[in-house]
């Protein structure tokens, strides 16, 4: 009886989960260039530059789902190697902006950043360079 | 600075939450803050050596006590600074257990470097040297999957930064990327009771990535004097490689070294652990050994020793992990074998030491 309940509320947690969780893209500025989902997990994890990523708030929802989808790592894993690229002055970690719009605005002003936000908050702005799913 | 004090500072770090959600805290827009730490305990059940966090350490746990926090405790702050223009520079300033016997804290990097493009950089001033895959961030222990870096794979080489100039250069070829360094300088390095000087120290590191898989490999040469000895030269290669696709990890790292007074050294360890959510256990296999047959010196098993690891990591809250190790370390010389000092009399080749570490790692 209890293993019933315990299943049932599990699966209606995991179904709200299910509906909760939105479509997440990564978006380019309008007058990019194509880029492939090995380029962004390579620029997210600190392996390449060329392009200056910028991230959501850390330990965000939206910020969980991208790292999981587009780098298979969580905070843990990509917290410690940016601490390792940091800590060896190789670099500072993406710069966080403090939501979604602020992401479109610094991606629409500026051809050499990229960044992720809800595929729902895409404009006319900038550019869906990759869906994440 | 004392034991007790950089305690004190790491704790109030911790508890007063100085811990924000990453690390760096941008000052204005030209510095940014950011610092690690290790408060960590080790214990030994071997009485005729102290086991030390590296070869360094004038003494740790078994011997003089059976639990010690000397081998992995320390503190690091870091400034850096970005002047914009390509121009910037960074501080790291480390307090450990040196070979002094105290924490007196020491400049581990501290230089300025000016990026001609994205892809190509020069540093001016102290860098710590690139030698091994993780040498140059082995005392930030949140960077590590272990509580150390294997202490074999450290024995090779006494000179652990260097003073001078070096030139970074990222190529890309498809989808490899390749970070480049030269870099030419000198050296010293503080043992207990004597110096190592290292000059002419030249450098050549390769760092390949192809999406998870990495491989480094490395050169180093230089002209030493150690203890009033004549001058005389070293040399080191080593090749690592890692694969990390973020569930489990294999990594491994190997180096051989020539002193023309000590002889030569061949270190290497394997390692993998598999990440089952917020636990990371953990195991590896190291070894030391001193395959030649005279040396001037007369040792000819300086170092030897292997050591079978097993252990945890556990990221139990945002920048904060916490690891516990067990390590059985075969001894196989009475020549400073790479883990102890104070070797006992009645210390014998063949003797194993039961290590258990634990450790709280920290950045902010």
């Amino acid at each position: 009886m209890k293993t019933s309940a315990l299943s049932a509320l599990l699966l209606g947690v995991l179904a709200a989960a299910g509906i909760r969780a939105e479509e997440i893209v990564v978006i380019v500025n309008p007058a990019a260039g194509p880029i492939s989902k090995e380029q962004i997990a390579d620029l997210y994890l600190g392996r390449s530059g060329g392009l200056t990523p910028v991230d959501q708030p850390v330990g965000s929802a939206i910020y969980v789902e991208f790292y999981k989808k587009a780098t298979g790592r969580d905070i843990a894993q990509v917290k410690a190697l940016w601490s390792r690229i940091l800590f060896t002055g190789r670099g500072l970690p993406p710069k966080q902006l403090p939501d979604s719009a602020a992401v479109k605005h610094a991606v629409a002003a500026n051809p050499n950043v990229v960044g992720y936000i809800e595929k729902s908050a895409v404009d006319a702005s900038v550019k869906v360079a990759l869906p994440l799913d | 600075m004392n034991f007790k004090l950089m305690v004190a500072v790491a704790v109030s770090i911790l508890v007063f939450g100085a811990v924000p959600s990453r690390a760096g805290i941008p000052i204005d827009q030209y510095v940014t803050l950011s610092g690690f730490g290790t408060l960590g305990e080790v214990y030994s059940d071997y009485r005729q050596a102290d086991f030390t966090g590296n070869f360094l350490q004038p003494s740790g746990a078994g011997h003089s006590r059976s639990w010690s926090p000397t081998p992995d405790s320390d503190l690091g702050a870091q400034a850096d600074v970005n002047l914009g223009n390509g121009l910037s520079g960074v501080v790291q300033v480390i307090s450990h257990y040196d070979p002094d016997g105290n924490y007196k804290p020491r400049f581990e990097w501290a230089n300025i470097k000016y990026a001609f493009t994205s892809d190509l950089a020069v540093r001016l001033g102290r860098t710590l040297l690139p030698t091994y895959e993780r040498s140059d961030s082995e005392n930030v222990g949140y960077t590590l999957p272990w509580v150390r870096l294997p202490n074999e794979i450290r024995y090779s080489n006494s000179a652990t930064h260097g003073d001078g100039i070096d030139v970074l250069y990222r190529v890309k070829t498809g989808a490899v990327t390749q970070d480049l360094q030269v870099q030419w300088g000198r050296t010293s390095e503080e043992f207990p009771g004597a110096v190592f000087r290292g000059k002419d120290l030249v450098v050549l590191s390769d760092t390949l990535q192809y999406g998870n898989a990495s491989v480094h490999v490395a050169y180093q040469s230089m002209k030493y004097t150690y203890a009033g000895m004549p001058p005389a030269h070293f040399r080191l290669a080593s090749a690592g490689f890692t694969y990390d696709p973020g569930t489990w990890f294999v990594t491994g790292d190997s180096n051989y070294a020539h002193y023309d007074f000590f002889g030569d050294f061949f270190a290497w360890y394997l390692s993998s652990g598999v990440r089952l959510g917020s636990f990371t256990p953990y195991a590896i296999y190291s070894k030391e050994h001193a395959p030649t047959s005279a040396p001037p010196s007369g040792l000819t098993s300086l170092g030897n020793e292997r050591t079978l690891t097993a252990g945890v990591r556990w990221d139990f809250a945002k920048s904060l992990d916490f690891k516990l190790q067990l390590q059985r370390v075969s001894i196989d010389t009475l020549d400073a074998p790479a883990s102890f000092t104070k070797l006992q009399p009645g210390a014998r080749v063949g003797d194993k030491a039961n290590v258990v570490s634990l450790a709280v790692d920290f950045v902010f």
